[in-house]
């Protein structure tokens, strides 16, 4: 699997941490103070809770059940409970790949050597769930399990399709800068009720 | 101003919260909605005979009706008001009768056709959040404008509790960034399923 759209930059800014998936992988992706992004299992190894529960602290991601802090390489450098202790390396979270170019947040799962989807200098309108696997919806498009998929619309619109459940992508929608968001944005909800095959 | 409450009321807690956000005192007389069905008792129908909760006796002045409750509260308000909120409270009613009804089914096993009230649900959020994205692309934040008013008050309770009433609310990232704006605003109170935000009861 390679570089996989997670979320739009203007959707996430700095200090939020929202939960993200793809595939069978639950993630919390969040974006530091800095403006750097980071997506990583969504689970605590303290006790096992949604990291996307917790909220953003300096560089840091704290787990909201009992406040251990992780750093930006996923490290846990702060256990609330014994303030003085240095916690050990082995005390990490899994991360993975990830980092934003051209508003889109992309994660690779694993390492990964190619380069990010090219957008042709396109930019992102808005992230829109799909009640469909992303497979059919690429399908739609006589496209393969490509992580973008041009469609022909007024607008020169790209999906970058995330993969979520069978039942569930989500598309987050790019078009030329030229193009009336809202327009796009309409577009996309006719869109998807053809694809869901409801009536618009 | 006395408000018959029930803590885990999604329109009663719209009451609470506008009350809060503007300062306002409210006497609170908890009813045992659930289990005891207190609203439906003697004494409460007297007052309401449709027997719903939130009541709101203001001298003699008695609403039935959250709507109507946070028209109240905001009369000498205009800064929570706008020509959009009629639009807004109306749409509250569906988020009340879809994610509320599914709510309330799944928590305490309410009586609801529970796939209506599932799809309507959908349907609700992403209509909510086409609106919210187009009021971004506006550089609004809030449902009728740059402000808060009683729309948003009015609609945040029942989305916020959407996932108790088995809705993700993952996939909608205007609605979590309204709801973020929400929470932030000065007096916000919590409810039971609705927390405040972290960072800012604990500062760093």
């Amino acid at each position: 699997m390679s570089w996989i759209a997670v979320g739009l930059k203007k959707d996430v800014p700095p200090g939020i941490v929202i939960p993200s998936r793809l595939a069978d992988t639950e993630l919390a992706v969040w974006c530091a103070p800095s403006g750097s992004y980071h997506a990583w299992s969504d689970r605590c190894p303290h006790r096992g809770m949604r990291l996307s529960h917790g909220f953003v602290r300096g560089n840091t991601l704290a787990c909201i059940y009992h406040g251990w802090q992780y750093n930006e390489a996923g490290s846990c450098d702060y256990i609330p409970a014994h303030p003085k202790l240095t916690p050990p390396d082995t005390i990490c979270v899994p991360t993975y790949s990830c980092t934003e170019a051209g508003g889109v947040i992309w994660v690779s799962l694993e390492a990964t050597d190619q380069p990010l989807p090219e957008l042709g200098g396109r930019v992102p309108v808005r992230s829109v769930p799909i009640a469909l696997s992303a497979e059919n919806v690429a399908a739609h498009f006589g496209a393969g399990s490509a992580p973008t998929v041009a469609v022909v619309s007024d607008h020169d619109t790209v999906l970058a399709l995330q993969p979520c459940t069978d039942t569930l992508t989500m598309a987050h929608v790019l078009a030329s800068p030229d193009a009336d968001p809202k327009a796009v944005s309409r577009w996309v909800e006719d869109l998807r009720a053809t694809l869901e095959g409801v009536p618009a | 101003m006395i408000l018959y409450d029930y803590v885990l009321s999604a329109s009663c807690y719209k009451v609470r919260l506008m009350a809060a956000l503007l300062g306002t005192p409210l006497i609170l007389r908890a009813v045992n909605f659930h289990p005891a069905r207190e609203h439906k008792s003697p004494e409460m129908l007297a007052l309401n005979p449709k027997g719903t909760l939130p009541i709101l006796q203001d001298g003699e002045t008695v609403l039935t009706d959250s709507a109507d409750i946070l028209r109240h509260l905001t009369m000498d308000h205009p800064e929570w008001r706008s020509p959009d909120d009629d639009r807004w409270l109306a749409f509250a009613s569906d988020l009340n009768e879809s994610l509320g009804l599914a709510r309330l089914h799944d928590v305490i096993g309410y009586e609801a056709d529970i796939d209506t009230a599932r799809a309507a649900g959908v349907t609700a959020l992403r209509k909510l959040e086409a609106h919210l994205t187009e009021q971004r692309f506006d550089g609004l934040i809030f449902l009728t404008g740059k402000a808060p008013t009683i729309a948003d008050i009015a609609c945040f309770p029942n989305t916020a509790l959407a996932p108790d009433g088995g809705f993700s609310l993952d996939p909608y990232p205007s609605i979590r960034l309204w709801m973020r704006a929400v929470r932030s605003l000065p007096g916000f109170i919590e409810m039971p399923g609705i927390h405040r935000l972290h960072e800012l009861a604990h500062p760093a």
